[in-house]
């Protein structure tokens, strides 16, 4: 009895999901025909953010290893793609799907020894990492043009009569990708592929001891993750036309890092609106750039002083629920 | 009678400690085998080489005449060993259905979970009597129920022969005689080999038809329960020289 109860809470749960997700993709769909184009080119921000915050809690949120290199991941994506339809004529919608698997072979490359290492460790070694791939951006200067950035990038070719050199067209491609991709997302975290992870991040060795193979598994959803970067990167270089080395930089990645802890790591929607309000949050501060900084460094430790678990914790929380 | 597992020459050492020193021991299959000894004696240590987490410093261990010494803990666990930990290891913040469904995934991985297996897990969670909790937060509950819950994972896993490192630790007398009661089961019904390091003696003796005695490192005894409560050198080895027991 008391699971059937809980069952169709669970439903109803699920019911006022979809509807209020719903409702946010209605307003997105206004928002290029009523907006200015100020706000529409901010909601790119955010979608683009909401898909790598989204993309980024699968390892640390749930399986467990941190890391600070998402943004470096975003930039490789965005620098292949970009450079690939410039220096090498190939179309968009070829270098798309090849800057995120680009970006998938090199996060196995660097995952697969990296993540021998534990905890702090491994942590540690994807800071440097992100530094690393931002000096090599910075320095390659006959490749990227360094810190005089990448301009002339090609909007996407247009498809079905459709033209992505207009704002909208190009925002609608955005939004498409994006909800397609958390969707994509929701779903593999809601398979059993999803199950062995999360009890890969609930206790390791139990997790081998019932023969889950914990280190290939965290390489592969090292390099999901880092391959959803790296397209939402392509995506960003066509949009925006123009690359600069600081867009990937420490700042970036640390950004996404916030982002997640704010909505929550481990609940996949806690990041994705985290993304969006973080990305509100730093738009309305840009008055103040200096200030944002220190801000947002209390807000953090404010928000892990007081609730750890983020938004979906506080959610949790208010709900009285027992999970 | 086969034997399913064959310890040979077995040897552990950490730094300048022998923790395990030329152990050779066979187990049958299907039969129930009880390691005991005082602190330290090497238990843990020979179950973790069995199960993958050490690697012997020399000897070979053999699984089904496969030589398994050496490999990692989630082939062996595939090819049909299955382990519980001496400190309750446990995936906490899923719930009892989830937390054995995990093991059903880990043995055979399906991206949505077979009607089978979903089957599988509601029939172990009946055996446990884990069905009423099988919503609830693992980390909810009691040391002995997440102690069947870690039995239940590892049943989950279709294992051919089970490691049991102090199953019993921390359970009241009655926790005791049910988890006594399952394990006759999962023996007898489902014909799992076990292999249990227990402290608590009377569950060794109630379960094991032989059981083998370990001290710093040695195997010192080795028979049935009468032969080991009668033996000299295992009471020695218990409780020191001759005069302290009475």
């Amino acid at each position: 009895m008391e699971t059937t109860l809980q069952a169709s809470n669970k439903k109803k749960a699920v019911r006022r999901g979809v509807l209020i997700a719903a409702g946010v993709v209605v307003v997105l769909l206004i928002v290029p025909q009523v907006a200015s184009e100020y706000i529409t080119y901010v909601a790119v921000l955010a979608m683009l953010y909401a898909v790598l915050a989204g993309s980024y809690d699968l390892l640390p949120g749930y399986t467990g290893p941190l890391t600070f290199c998402h943004g470096a991941f975003y930039g490789i994506g965005a620098y292949s793609s970009a450079l690939l339809t410039m220096k090498a004529g190939i179309p968009f919608w070829v270098a798309l799907p090849m800057s995120g698997i680009i970006v998938f072979l090199f996060a196995a490359l660097i995952g697969y020894p990296a993540l021998r290492l534990k905890g702090h460790y491994f942590a540690v070694t994807t800071f440097f990492l992100g530094h690393f791939i931002y000096l090599v951006i910075l320095n390659s200067i006959s490749l990227t043009n360094g810190p005089m950035g990448l301009r002339g990038i090609s909007p996407p070719e247009s498809v079905l009569g459709i033209d992505f050199t207009s704002l909208q067209a190009s925002y609608y491609l955005i939004l498409t990708f994006s909800v397609g991709v958390i969707v994509l997302l929701m779903l593999f975290v809601r398979s059993g592929f999803g199950k062995l992870l999360v009890s890969i991040r609930e206790n390791e060795d139990l997790a081998q001891a019932i023969g889950i193979n914990t280190a290939f598994c965290k390489v592969l959803t090292f390099s999901i993750s880092a391959g959803i970067a790296g397209l939402t990167g392509s995506l960003f270089a066509h949009f925006f036309r123009l690359l600069h080395p600081t867009t990937f930089a420490w700042m970036t990645s640390e950004m996404v890092v916030i982002m997640s802890l704010v909505g929550g790591l481990g609940t996949l929607i806690g990041p994705i609106i985290g993304a969006g309000i973080v990305t509100l949050i730093l738009e309305l501060m840009r008055f103040a750039p200096e200030m944002r900084f220190i801000i947002w460094s209390v807000a953090l430790i404010a928000v892990l002083v007081i609730e750890p678990g983020g938004l979906m914790g506080l959610v949790r929380r208010v709900r009285g629920g027992k999970r | 009678m086969s034997a399913i597992l064959e310890i040979k020459h077995l040897r552990k050492q950490f730094g300048g400690v022998v923790a395990v020193d030329d152990n050779n021991f066979n187990v049958e299959r299907g039969t129930r085998l009880g390691i005991i000894g005082p602190n330290g004696a090497g238990k843990t240590t020979t179950f973790n080489m069995i199960a993958g987490f050490f690697k012997p410093t020399s000897g070979r261990i053999e699984f089904e005449g496969r030589r398994i010494d050496g490999m990692k803990p989630h082939r062996i666990s595939q090819l049909g060993i299955g382990r519980t930990f001496q400190n309750v290891r446990a995936f906490r913040e899923l719930s009892v259905f989830d937390h054995v469904l995990a093991g059903s995934l880990a043995h055979e991985f399906h991206l949505k979970p077979s009607a089978q297996q979903l089957e599988h897990v509601e029939q172990i969670l009946e055996w446990t009597a884990l069905s009423p909790f099988r919503d609830q937060l693992v980390r909810s509950l009691t040391i002995a129920a997440q102690r069947r819950i870690e039995l239940a994972t590892a049943l989950a896993t279709k294992p051919k022969l089970l490691l049991l490192d102090e199953l019993m630790a921390g359970l009241t007398f009655v926790e005791i005689d049910q988890m006594l009661d399952l394990l006759g089961m999962v023996n007898e019904k489902m014909g799992i080999t076990l292999i249990v390091v227990e402290h608590v003696m009377k569950a060794v003796m109630a379960i094991c038809k032989r059981i083998v005695v370990l001290s710093y490192g040695r195997i010192i005894a080795e028979g049935s329960p009468q032969e080991i409560t009668t033996n000299k050198t295992v009471i020695e080895a218990y409780l020191g020289e001759e005069e302290s027991y009475a």
